[in-house]
């Protein structure tokens, strides 16, 4: 390979590098015409419906939000909720919308929205609960019980500070593998968020329920609530900033809450989202 | 929900399937060749390059060779869009697999052809197109044959970077209708037929470059 080969080469890895390093803007955006976001398929927080359309709390309120910036179309890719923020981070998408819960460990790999939603956990269980499990708490008396789980969620931070061993938990890659996962007997219960179970029991799913009743787990002290944002890359500072402002606009209107309700959110889960501060939730400890 | 409404988003997805089954295969023939010809008559240099590529290829799993292409590359620059990506690594890869057939075919050729072709005065790229590859092809063909199917199910592994293909489609039907049977099942029998059209055409393939214009390869042809 002669000298000129080199430099060409050595010239256009610089070139795409620094195409690489600009960040997206809100001009560019709209002069594109569209946006491209990522959903993680998980009923009801972000997935797609038979034809093709996006739904849940996040694509709807991310929907609402864009059109008051002028943003019309979102071009949405499905990706497992573990992929979310590797694909953030590698430009495949300019936005995350599926409702991901803000934590301290996620803040310094990407730069939440203020919270849209709010939600407690939940547990799948087969019919009759036969172990009677009622909270992740009841998961560490027999170790014998294993526990599903998302991979990457955050359910697994959550059983790991409560003292469960790996040896408990089985990875899954996606929700949609919850059900066949409790029905085949591979788990015992499903940890997820109470609307997760709560749609994966309605949507038809035979042999299993929802856990009742069900206590919240205890993380140092407080009963774990989470609260679900939007994920934008942190160099992309005037998409993020435009996007943020408008999100909290949004937050204070009836349109906000209905979209919320529809999802199956309680409303005080809808007060909690309004209220609480991204800042607070990323210094946690 | 019954199993007619699933069957055109699956034709959809096994649409898509298919064209990334062979523009892969196609691709990862010529990179298959081009390896595995360089592994064989190559110089020092262009051997070992060859040796590297086919041993990092063969050597690491075709899905995290998938999402390094898709998600560790763009960190450093290069990005493409997620089918181009999928068809570069399925490519990559079974031409790793492919090389190593094309090596050992090419090796099997008697020694004897090239020296007789050398004491013709043949040249080297007259030699290997006119006198070895002829009879070695005849030899890769099954080979090939079993490798391009293996390819075309490995597509499957693209639907986890976000590529609408029968797969995706499949996980895509089941979220919201939870109806993992008929759907699987379905699935199967997709992945079967196209299997079954790509058997048949490599078959197909290996009785013509049997029959073409080469040397017989011994007296039972």
């Amino acid at each position: 390979m002669n000298l000129i080969h080199l430099a060409g080469i050595a010239g256009l890895a610089v070139v795409t590098g620094l195409g690489a390093a600009q960040a997206t803007t809100l001009d560019e955006v709209k002069s594109n015409g569209y946006i491209r976001g990522a959903s993680a398929n998980e009923v009801p927080y972000s997935y797609m419906d038979e034809s093709g359309t996006a739904k849940g709390i996040g694509p709807e309120v991310a929907t609402a939000v864009l059109k008051s910036m002028g943003v019309e179309e979102i071009q949405w890719t499905v990706t497992p909720f573990g992929s979310l923020i590797p694909g953030l981070k590698a430009k495949r998408y300019d936005f995350v919308a599926a409702e991901m819960n803000i934590l301290p460990d996620r803040c310094k790999q990407v730069t939440f929205t203020e919270p849209n939603s709010s939600y407690g956990e939940g547990l799948l269980v087969p019919t009759g609960n036969p172990k009677k499990l009622h909270s992740y708490e009841d998961i560490k008396k027999d170790p014998a019980l294993k526990v599903a789980i998302v991979s990457g969620a955050d359910q697994i931070d959550f059983l790991h500070d409560l003292g469960v061993p790996d040896s408990q938990i089985v990875l899954i890659q996606a929700n949609a593998d919850a059900l066949s996962t409790i029905q085949t007997g591979r788990a015992d219960a499903y940890a997820a968020t109470e609307l997760t179970v709560s749609q994966l029991v309605k949507s038809g799913g035979t042999g299993v329920e929802q856990a009742e009743p069900f206590s919240d787990p205890v993380i140092k002290g407080k009963p774990a609530r989470s609260y679900g944002g939007f994920d934008f890359r942190t160099d992309d500072k005037d998409l993020y900033d435009a996007f943020n402002k408008a999100l909290v606009t949004f937050k204070a209107t009836e349109d906000y809450k209905k979209i919320l309700i529809s999802n199956g959110l309680s409303p005080e889960s809808v007060e909690a989202a309004r209220t609480k501060k991204m800042e607070e939730l990323c210094a946690a400890k | 929900m019954h199993w007619t409404h699933y069957l055109l988003p699956l034709l959809k997805g096994a649409e898509l399937t298919a064209i990334i089954g062979l523009a892969s295969t196609a691709l990862g023939a010529v990179l298959a060749f081009a390896a595995g010809i360089a592994r064989v008559e190559g110089g020092r240099l262009l051997s070992w390059l060859a040796l590297i590529y086919i041993e990092v290829f063969r050597g690491t799993s075709l899905l995290v060779q998938l999402f390094w292409l898709y998600y560790a590359l763009p960190l450093i620059g290069i990005s493409f869009d997620p089918v181009t990506t999928g068809i570069a690594g399925l490519a990559l890869n079974i031409g790793a697999y492919g090389a190593e057939v094309v090596r050992g075919a090419l090796e099997a050729v008697a020694p004897q052809q090239r020296e007789a072709a050398r004491a013709l005065n043949f040249g080297w790229s007259h030699t290997l197109l006119r006198i070895c590859l002829p009879q070695a092809i005849v030899e890769m063909m099954p080979s090939f044959g079993n490798l391009a199917v293996q390819n075309l199910k490995d597509t499957s592994l693209v639907s986890l970077i976000s590529i609408s293909d029968l797969t995706f489609r499949a996980q895509s039907l089941r979220n919201v209708t939870q109806d993992s049977v008929t759907i699987y099942t379905m699935t199967l029998i997709g992945y079967f037929a196209m299997a079954l059209v790509m058997m048949a055409a490599m078959r197909w393939l290996e009785i013509a470059v049997r029959r073409g214009p080469a040397f017989p390869r011994s007296a039972h042809g």
